[in-house]
């Protein structure tokens, strides 16, 4: 009904303005261990989380630039790659992130039960 | 694979400067992680294009690196870059039409008009560049205009309604221009100045070959000040035509100021002040002199005070012309 009604471009602004504020958290949810981008991107993938990689590459530039991570790079496999891990405050961060999200999830599921499904009562017009 | 070497080459050239090489680094081991990945260990040309292709445009793909986005003059300091330049703007035209009502007051060289408009073409630019020019120094050296922390809500300056019209100044205005008309359509001979030792009157002698261009000027604006008190409001038209009348009048008034100056180099007359100084020897004449001079620097007066109120109603009218889209009074008239 939505996707009918309002113009495509508005209805994709608004979800990938939806989205990008929870991929620092399950960025941050997969980096308890060393991994390397496109490695971290499968993984996202396989969760149903799609994620670009040019989103992902800055924003962990700016992760570790805010010193939530660390990484170096690791020449042992047949190339060279640059592993991302969690600090000690990215950590910190992800728990309290973790449990700001489960509050709003909470908060939003109670708000949005009264919807109907159906657009029935949408005022988008 | 060459096609991949090309892309990061390109990507290279848009990426910021700090951490270059790292970027790039990273950039093609995940090219490749994902190229193999996907094609497996000899992928082929044409599997790389595809995958480039979903990476998207190398000025793209380097543009997500720089944190706060490219600017030249960022959001923070946008709106007050437009305040400057609006001020600098009307500083430098107002200047501009001040100097000009000037040398034609003075009368010392001819005054061009298309050398005057070219000027003021030229100055334009000038202004919007130099501040830009500075703006974009502060911009770069990430200065920031300071946000006020403890800022009191009762200082909110008090709405004030601009569309409300002054009854008194224009009942005023009205009264002065029928004097004025009626003085100078009834009783010409009467305008003019009276020569001392005799006690002789003289009637100004340039003001009767403008006589036409003053009456159609004085009765635009008598016309305009009555349908604004008939109104009661100022609008987008009335304020257009205010500005109409206005350039009406400073015409007139330019060419008043044009002709005593004619009439006094005709008589060799030199400056005001040198004329006042001399006068006791010129007897007469000197009154002559002296009248028209003081009838010139009446009407230079009136030039430059009407130049100056006519480059704020512009200002104030391309302001409101351009914040229209935003005020409610602009979605009220679309609505109705």
């Amino acid at each position: 009904m939505i996707q009918e009604k309002l113009p495509h471009d508005v209805f994709d602004k608004l979800t990938q303005e939806l989205r990008r504020g929870i991929l620092v958290l399950a960025v941050l949810s997969r980096l308890d261990e060393e991994r390397y981008g496109y490695d971290l991107i499968s993984r996202l993938d396989e969760k149903g989380l799609e994620i670009e990689q040019g989103t992902l590459y800055p924003l962990l530039r700016r992760l570790e630039d805010q010193g939530l991570l660390t990484s170096e790079w690791n020449v042992e496999g047949s190339r060279p790659r640059r592993y991302y891990s969690l600090s000690p405050e990215g950590r910190t961060v992800l728990n309290a992130l973790a449990g700001e999200w489960r509050r709003l999830a909470h908060v939003m599921d109670e708000m949005l039960e009264d919807i109907t499904p159906e657009g029935g009562e949408n005022e988008i017009n | 694979m060459k096609l991949i070497d090309r892309y990061l080459h390109e990507v290279k050239r848009h990426l910021p400067r700090k951490n270059r090489e790292d970027i790039l680094a990273e950039l093609r081991s995940s090219l490749v992680d994902a190229l193999e990945s996907q094609a497996g260990e000899d992928a082929s040309e044409e599997e790389a294009r595809a995958l480039l292709k979903e990476w998207g445009p190398p000025r793209e793909v380097a543009a997500s690196y720089h944190p706060e986005g490219q600017y030249l003059i960022g959001p923070a300091l946008y709106p007050l870059f437009r305040m400057v330049v609006g001020i600098a703007l009307a500083a430098v035209i107002g200047a501009q039409l001040l100097a000009w009502a000037l040398a034609i007051a003075i009368g010392r060289e001819p005054f061009v008009l298309w050398d005057a408009l070219a000027s003021l073409l030229n100055s334009i630019p000038m202004t919007v560049g130099s501040v830009a020019i500075v703006f974009m120094i502060l911009q770069r050296f990430e200065v920031r205009p300071e946000l006020e922390e403890d800022w009191d809500p009762s200082s909110l300056p008090r709405i004030t309604d601009t569309e409300e019209v002054k009854r008194g100044e224009l009942i005023a205005g009205v009264v002065f221009s029928i004097l004025v008309l009626v003085l100078l359509v009834a009783f010409p001979e009467w305008v003019g100045f009276v020569t001392l030792p005799e006690g002789r009157f003289y009637a100004n002698p340039v003001l009767g070959r403008y006589l036409g261009w003053i009456v159609i000027s004085l009765l635009a604006g008598i016309g305009l000040n009555i349908y604004l008190l008939w109104q009661g409001r100022w609008g987008t038209v009335t304020r257009v035509l205010k500005v109409a009348v206005n350039l009406l009048s400073i015409g007139v008034l330019a060419l008043l100021v044009r002709a005593h100056t004619t009439w006094l180099a005709a008589r060799d007359a030199e400056g005001f002040l040198m004329t006042l100084e001399k006068f006791p020897e010129l007897l007469e004449e000197g009154f002559h002199l002296v009248g028209m001079h003081a009838f010139r620097l009446a009407f230079g007066v009136a030039l430059i005070v009407t130049s100056i109120e006519t480059v704020v109603l512009i200002y104030r009218l391309l302001k409101a012309q351009l914040g229209k889209e935003y005020s409610p009074q602009g979605l009220k008239s679309e609505i109705n």
